[in-house]
């Protein structure tokens, strides 16, 4: 591996604290949904790196699985946003307090 | 080879005979509603078919030497086999033709009768089903299938009592007489029970068998036979539960007849006869039932003296029958209560029928109204009406009169001469009422003259004199086949009682009897310028007691007002306020609450909850790693 194992965990790291960075801060459930998205390939990028490490090819099958369901994740959160949006008209979570 | 053939033919005749009436009631329930002829062809072609088979079986049963018992399995569960089956005996034999003879009679006589009701096809069916109760009722060979008859019968009376259910009153009446008859059913049940965890099965057979005995102690069949018998209180009318029967009577005639005089009511005197044997292994039980059949005789002819409704008149002595054969069984004498039974079956339904043609023709149910519009002109039923009256009244040689003396004769057996005397006036008060209902009818009251218009062309007039005719024939002609009746029952029962030659003198005193409460009703209503107010009349406050019916549906009304409306439904619906319904409240409020709390934890703050998750774990993270 030419990459040296070291630069992939920190390159992982970084990207999963901006994952939680956007989450956590941007006001707007879409780019919450960024930020979730970005964690999730963060973590990715880590078993990747760890496959080619141990030279033990099961963690690249299991991304591949993690792609799919991130997929089929954000195609229900989206339409769970737009719902959210017509409904409220708004996709700033703090808008929603239905329970007040 | 040819005795299989018999059995086998007889048991073709008795499941025709018990299931052809059912199917009828199906077909006309299901498909014929629409047409009337058709479904009154259905119901009175299976009823003639129950009552071929019938005859043929007592015809071929008449020599009959130990009861025939036929069993199928119908409910198998375990080790618990409910059979299903027949018994033939004399005494299921001769109930099963008396029941189907008066069903056909009555169900020819409803043409004429219910011609111009809009209920016609509702009417045949309810027939039908009553006689598919009434007729497996009488050959159930165990007390669980009787019982279940049993409860039919109370089903089918209560549709037809209810059977103008647009009027008030008559669905009214129906509600009263299945509640009242249920409250004796509760304890035939318990009874029934009672024998069937001391005995194992409820087979009639085993439980008329000496035995029993053996099996149970005497206390405890007094006390089942006392609960048994709470059933034939509630369907035979007897004194505590006995004021449904007047009220029945606003059914149509003909079910007032068939139902509610000779066949239905008569159920309870049957069951009665049915577990004689086992009654009687308790004197105890026995002494109750002759005091209960007393009373009930004796307060039921009262009310009847004092009646305006020529439907109430017969519905009390009905009543008084009943308690009559109840009396001549509790005496000891099976063939008196079965005797009478018979032919107070016949006269009775000849009576109502009767009554039901004055009715029909005249709109009215007061005998002075009737007897105003010319009753009397309506030749064929005032002639059976008188037959049927003297039949009733126990004079000779109408059939009434021979079973009567039985009766008589037994209570003459008896030790304590008290029955005797009641018995007595019993006849007497029956002659009176009687006869004070025929003199008003028959002689022309002199005071309001008026020129009836001539009713003899009406309608259906001999359809309905069909079945008087053939009635009234029975009535004067069954009287004289006592002895071989007896012969009939005597071949099985071993416990008839030894008739002696010593009451020589009891047939003169039973005419005498009857003879002067006839002549009262004469010098009182029959007579020329009589008053036609009877001695009753004259003091008022017998007059209310007896009409009232000795404050009876008062009590009832106030006891259940009291006891069951105020306080029973009283406690339980504070039951169901205070406890229940504020437990509930007080559950849902509360979960209410908590909902809200937690609802504000909840509110828009999802971010900061995010951030706190992702704090904690990477701390956790920290600690643990570190």
């Amino acid at each position: 591996m030419i990459v040296p194992f070291g630069h992939v965990l920190i390159l992982a790291g970084l990207l999963f604290l901006m994952g939680v960075f956007c989450t956590v801060t941007r006001r707007s459930l879409i780019m919450m949904l960024l930020g979730i998205e970005i964690m999730l390939n963060a973590a990715a990028i880590l078993l990747v790196g760890s496959t080619l490490h141990w030279q033990n090819l099961e963690g690249q099958v299991i991304v591949l699985f993690v792609f799919a369901v991130a997929a089929a994740e954000v195609s229900v959160g989206l339409a769970l946003i737009v719902w959210a949006y017509r409904r409220t008209g708004s996709v700033d979570p703090g808008d929603y307090n239905l329970l007040k | 080879m040819s005795d299989t053939l018999t059995l086998d033919s007889t048991l073709i005749a008795a499941v025709l005979a018990t299931l052809l009436p059912f199917a009828s009631f199906v077909l006309i329930m299901v498909f014929t509603r629409n047409h009337r002829r058709l479904s009154a062809g259905l119901s009175i072609g299976a009823i003639t078919v129950s009552l071929i088979s019938a005859v043929f079986l007592l015809v071929c049963h008449w020599h009959l030497q130990t009861p025939l018992q036929y069993f199928g399995r119908w409910v198998v569960s375990g080790d618990i086999v409910i059979p299903y089956g027949f018994l033939l005996d004399p005494v299921s034999l001769l109930m099963l033709t008396v029941v189907a003879a008066i069903s056909f009679l009555v169900q020819g006589y409803s043409l004429g009768y219910m011609a111009d009701d809009k209920g016609f096809s509702r009417y045949y069916a309810f027939m039908s089903l009553f006689a598919w109760a009434m007729l497996n009722l009488t050959i159930a060979p165990t007390l669980f299938q009787l019982y279940i008859f049993w409860e039919l019968v109370g089903l089918s009376s209560y549709l037809l009592i209810g059977f103008w259910y647009e009027k008030f009153s008559a669905s009214q009446a129906g509600k009263k007489a299945f509640v009242m008859t249920r409250l004796g059913d509760v304890a035939f049940f318990l009874g029934l029970l009672l024998a069937l965890v001391h005995l194992g099965n409820l087979n009639i057979l085993e439980l008329n068998s000496p035995r029993v005995a053996a099996q149970m102690s005497p206390t405890l069949i007094t006390v089942s036979a006392l609960l048994i018998f709470g059933g034939i209180i509630g369907k035979s009318a007897q004194f505590p539960l006995m004021t449904w029967l007047p009220d029945a009577m606003e059914g149509p005639t003909p079910v007032s007849a068939l139902l509610h005089s000779a066949t239905m009511v008569a159920a309870g005197v049957f069951l009665f006869c049915r577990l004689f044997p086992f009654f009687s292994q308790s004197a105890v039980a026995m002494g109750v039932f002759l005091a209960i059949g007393t009373i009930t005789m004796l307060l039921s002819s009262t009310m009847a003296m004092v009646s305006r409704d020529i439907k109430q008149v017969w519905a009390y002595s009905t009543i008084s029958q009943l308690g009559f054969m109840i009396m001549g069984l509790a005496a000891g004498s099976f063939f008196a209560g079965m005797f009478h039974l018979t032919t107070h079956a016949g006269f009775k339904a000849l009576l109502f029928l009767c009554a039901g043609v004055f009715i029909h023709a005249l709109g009215t149910n007061d005998i002075f109204e009737i007897s105003r519009l010319g009753g009397r002109r309506l030749k064929v039923p005032t002639v059976c009406m008188a037959i049927a009256a003297a039949a009733l009244a126990g004079l000779p040689p109408f059939s009434g009169f021979f079973s009567k003396e039985v009766i008589l004769a037994a209570l003459a057996e008896l030790d304590n001469p008290i029955w005797l005397v009641a018995g007595l006036l019993g006849a007497f008060l029956t002659a009176y009422y009687t006869f004070r209902l025929i003199f008003i009818l028959v002689v022309p009251d002199q005071s309001e003259p008026r020129q009836p218009d001539d009713s003899h062309g009406h309608a259906g007039y001999w359809q309905m004199g069909g079945p008087l005719i053939v009635l009234a024939t029975v009535t004067v002609l069954l009287g004289f086949f006592q002895g071989p009746l007896e012969n009939f029952f005597g071949n099985h029962i071993c416990s008839v009682s030894a008739h002696t030659g010593s009451h020589g003198w009891l047939p003169y005193i039973a005419i005498a009897t009857a003879a002067s409460g006839l002549i009262l009703a004469w010098v009182e209503f029959g007579r020329r310028n009589s008053a036609r107010v009877g001695f009753v009349e004259r003091i008022g406050w017998l007059y209310n007691l007896f009409s009232e019916r000795w404050y009876m549906d008062r009590f009832y009304r106030r006891f259940v007002d009291v006891v069951i409306y105020r306080i029973i439904s009283g406690l339980c619906t504070q039951n169901d306020n205070r406890v229940i319904d504020a437990g509930l409240d007080a559950l849902s409020k509360d979960a209410v609450q908590s909902g809200r709390f937690v609802s504000e934890l909840h509110l828009s703050m999802i971010q900061y909850r995010l951030l706190a998750i992702f704090v904690v774990v990477a701390l956790l993270a920290l600690y643990f790693f570190f």
